[in-house]
């Protein structure tokens, strides 16, 4: 090659790879945070109404809606939360401390020993197609709610009441069970005590109330495409697993609100085609984002906020008790003599999650990082619980599900542990299904650890302790009937202190008989661009499933600032 | 007598129109055949993705109700879907709907008709328009590559090839995306829903089709470019054009261009599947809402009559691109569409 041509192709490689590797593009392997994440809340824009925006969903979860937006169909309700209270709205709002605010309903009360609830419901409301938002459209949706849609689509609420047919737990709610006892108040007579119910509805089907007349008159293909409800906005355009388009509803109750004239949910492949999305101009707002690598190259990006939310779903391993090697309560105490979650906290995850020794987070009510009696790493108990049970004989297998980057790398730095005490362990990763069929297969013993998150918001409600724990979940390694009553017991009561002691007692418990190790809280990030403010984007909010309810009304872009 | 009698046969006006029509178009007759041939294949080809899709450790019904619904909820919905029937049975039924015209429903409650329509002429326009410009520049640069061999064209060419070559699209997808859209801010990163206009439309799909082009732009360059050189130094018919006083240029593009195409259009044709797989993942890493992107959420959710629908169609495509090189073979050399035996 000539030196003339060498030159050239010098040149060009030279100005691509300026390109290319300047800071504000790449992502590196950078394992530490430069920079701390912001939890709690970030100095935010002064407000300011009108404009748009595009908010960036990530494909797998928030990013698909391929069954619309109907809350009777929607399965996916909980991760399509965005789009659903932008157009439904929600009765009750969650704080960033945890109150229940009101919202389209403006208070509650319990009686009858926590078998009662009376909710009250916001008066002049209407729907964003004129009809009234009454009682009488929110006793028609809840019924729809129990009704063969939503029965099929396998999301019809876990309320225990009383049922049209006794014997058939599938049957329409008996008219006693959900009435309108005035214009604008609506009562649930359950069958059980449950203190924790309002809380149970938060990301759930009973939260979004859809316009009786809009269902019955577009039909239940096209309302899931364009629904109506009596939230912020309206649905414009909706491409299903693409992009919704919705604008500001004229009718909505707030006056002043929603801040912004409309709003783009766009779906994109993941966290980096986000990140350079928003770098690029492209999105203003991405949810959940987790790559620990982005988000330190986000934090030095001065165009782009971090924050943050308030985790409520600690990652536990679970230990099967049923089968071998974990029925041997010692073999159980090694696992937990074994397991070091620091470095794994400081060198993968970068120190951005707080510890905890229960199934609840900074974010969710009860919450206790430590735990009276919790057995911590120590190796040399460790070594020797390990050879006086056998673990060092046998080779036990890890689960975990595929779609979740920071179960994956937890897992492969677990075993990375336990094999240097002497364990042999195998890693099994499965997608959704499959990880329910290995919960399920040989009547729950075929699998023997299994890393996933448990606890929620509200410990009683979601993928919350009892669906980890309690004797009748088919996701559980417990099977004891003392721990079944303390977390029964710890739903029923309306006052909260009461609640925290049963579950406080829950925990330890869980931890005296080494039941599963806690690791983390995680929490994924919301990265906004500077401008932008509002709840879940500059002030931390609790995450109700997987990430917080964002009121969008309350959300602006002031781009000037 | 009998040979002058044919021979004056031969020469009368008409007579080889005549003797054509008798025989019958070549390319007619060529279409006929593939086409016939391509039955039996697209047969295979959906019949083998349907034993896979069963053979799958999944269940359809599980993935769309997620992780709480009840072992009934499950069968319930499966029951609904068809899905709880024999192998055999939930196959030939779709082959019955499909021979009447209807791709069935997928899980969603979505027609497939509907959702290929609306998905397929995104995927078919980005990538024809990745094929068409790395077609057009693979050929600009392999004639210019081709005129002097080992000149400073053909070195800047190799080495843009050997770049090609040596990364992976998705690789490539984020550079382009980093330089073009994130440094530049000359396309977008995500495309979405494309834009109103030709313009937005086109832009949106530029950096897709980039990443799909640019590979086969590298080559279909190496490959015309050492075709084009092994014609112009070792072909007599080079030499007597040469010998006749044809310029270089005339030689190379009239006269060498036109038969080292053979070999471009071949592996043009042979590629075709691989270009479907690769528009998968470039659509998705942009968000293209294309069948390509459409079809991995339909994976994912094991959605059998949707994935079913899209191998049909992606095996169609591949047959009928097949087949327009075959007639494109016929354009280039006149010998093939007059029926005679190519050389």
């Amino acid at each position: 090659m000539s030196v003339r041509t060498a030159s050239l192709a010098g040149a060009a490689a030279l100005v691509l790879g300026a390109a290319a590797c300047s800071s504000s593009g790449s992502s590196s392997n950078n394992t530490s945070a430069s920079s701390s994440p912001s939890i709690g809340a970030i100095s935010a824009a002064p407000v300011k109404s009108g404009g748009s925006i595009t908010v960036l969903e990530g494909k797998g979860f928030s990013g698909d809606w391929p069954f619309g937006l109907d809350p009777a169909t929607n399965t996916d309700g909980s991760a399509d939360q965005d789009y659903m209270t932008a157009v439904f709205g929600q009765l009750f709002e969650l704080g960033g401390s945890g109150q229940i605010q009101p919202d389209l309903a403006t208070s509650y009360a319990f009686s009858n020993g926590a078998k009662t609830i009376t909710i009250n419901l916001r008066q002049g409301v209407k729907f964003s197609d004129g009809t009234p938002f009454n009682a009488a459209a929110v006793v028609w949706n809840w019924e729809r709610d129990f009704g063969p849609l939503a029965v099929k689509a396998g999301i019809a609420p876990e309320w225990v009441i009383a049922r049209s047919n006794p014997k058939n737990p599938n049957s329409a709610p008996a008219a006693s069970a959900i009435k309108a006892t005035g214009p604008y108040t609506v009562q649930v007579n359950l069958l059980a005590p449950d203190g924790g119910f309002i809380n149970q509805l938060f990301d759930t089907i009973p939260m979004w109330i859809a316009s009786p007349t809009a269902v019955q008159k577009e039909g239940e293909t096209k309302f899931a495409q364009y629904p109506v409800g009596a939230g912020p906005f309206t649905v414009v355009s909706d491409s299903y697993s693409d992009q919704i388009v919705v604008k500001k509803n004229p009718l909505y109750w707030q006056p002043g609100r929603p801040y912004l004239q409309s709003i783009t949910f766009k779906s994109v492949s993941g966290d980096e085609a986000a990140y350079e999305a928003m770098l690029a101009g492209q999105g203003q707002v991405y949810e959940d984002m987790s790559t620990t690598q982005l988000l330190d190259e986000a934090a030095k990006q001065p165009s782009i906020q971090e924050l943050n939310e308030l985790g409520t779903s600690p990652y536990d391993l679970q230990l099967n008790t049923a089968v071998a090697p974990f029925n041997n309560p010692k073999a159980r105490e090694a696992i937990y003599a074994a397991t070091n979650f620091t470095p794994i906290l400081q060198h993968i995850f970068g120190n951005r999650y707080p510890v905890t020794e229960s199934f609840t987070g900074p974010g969710g009510i009860c919450y206790e990082p430590t735990v009276p009696g919790y057995q911590g790493y120590n190796p040399t108990l460790a070594k020797q619980l390990i050879a006086s049970t056998g673990l060092d004989k046998v080779t036990f297998q890890l689960g975990t599900i595929n779609s979740s980057p920071v179960a994956i790398d937890t897992t492969e730095a677990l075993r990375t542990e336990w094999e240097a005490l002497g364990m042999k362990v195998t890693i099994a990763s499965w997608n959704l299904t499959e990880l329910i069929a290995a919960f399920e297969a040989n009547h729950g013993k075929s699998w023997q650890s299994m890393i996933q998150t448990a606890g929620a918001f509200d410990p009683s409600s979601g993928v919350g302790v009892g669906f980890r724990f309690d004797s009748l979940s088919p996701f559980s390694g417990v099977h004891d009937p003392k721990l079944d009553t303390l977390l029964n017991e710890a739903e029923a009561p309306t006052n909260l202190a009461a609640r925290c002691s049963y579950y406080n007692q829950a925990a330890e418990y869980i931890a005296k008989n080494y039941y599963g190790p806690f690791y983390f809280t995680f929490s994924p990030a919301n990265l906004s661009v500077k401008g932008i403010g509002g709840p879940g984007l500059t002030a931390a909010l609790p995450a109700v499933a997987v990430a917080p309810t964002i009121p969008w009304e309350d959300v602006y872009y002031n781009p000037s600032s | 007598m009998a040979l002058v009698q044919q021979v004056q046969l031969q020469s009368a006006p008409g007579a080889g129109n005549r003797a054509r029509r008798a025989a019958g178009s070549p390319a007619l007759r060529l279409v006929g055949r593939r086409l016939l041939a391509a039955i039996p294949v697209l047969w295979g080809v959906t019949f083998l993705t349907y034993v896979v899709m069963s053979a799958l450790p999944n269940d359809t019904a599980q993935a769309a109700l997620g992780l709480k619904a009840t072992p009934a909820q499950v069968a319930a919905l499966n029951h609904a879907l068809g899905l709880d029937q024999p192998f055999w049975v939930r196959y030939w039924r779709w082959l019955v709907q499909v021979l009447h015209g209807n791709l069935g429903t997928s899980i969603t409650g979505q027609s497939v008709n509907s959702e290929l329509a609306q998905h397929l002429p995104t995927t078919l326009i980005l990538l024809a328009y990745a094929l068409v410009v790395s077609l057009l520049l693979a050929i600009i640069v392999a004639v210019l590559a081709a005129r002097r061999p080992n000149g400073i064209a053909d070195r800047i060419s190799l080495a843009i090839s050997m770049l090609g070559l040596s990364i992976a699209p998705y690789v490539l997808a984020f550079i382009l995306i980093i330089v073009f859209a994130v440094k530049l801010g000359w396309f977008p990163v995500v495309s979405g829903s494309l834009g109103n206009t030709p313009l937005s439309y086109f832009k949106a799909l530029t950096l897709p089709a980039a990443s799909i082009g640019f590979p086969l732009f590298a080559v279909y360059t190496r490959l015309l470019r050492a075709d084009l050189v092994e014609q112009m130094q070792r072909e007599d018919y080079i030499t007597t054009a040469k010998a006749k006083g044809v310029s270089p240029w005339r030689v190379l593009i009239k006269h060498a261009l036109r038969n080292s195409m053979f070999t471009l259009i071949t592996v043009v044709g042979l590629n075709l599947g691989t270009l479907v797989g690769a528009a998968a993942i470039i659509e998705t890493l942009f968000s293209v809402p294309g069948i390509g992107y459409f079809l991995l959420n339909s994976i994912s959710n094991h959605d059998v009559p949707t994935i079913e629908g899209i191998v049909l169609v992606f095996a169609l495509i591949t047959v009928l691109g097949n087949l327009l090189a075959d007639l494109a073979y016929a354009v280039l050399d006149p010998r093939i569409r007059y029926g005679s035996t190519t050389s």
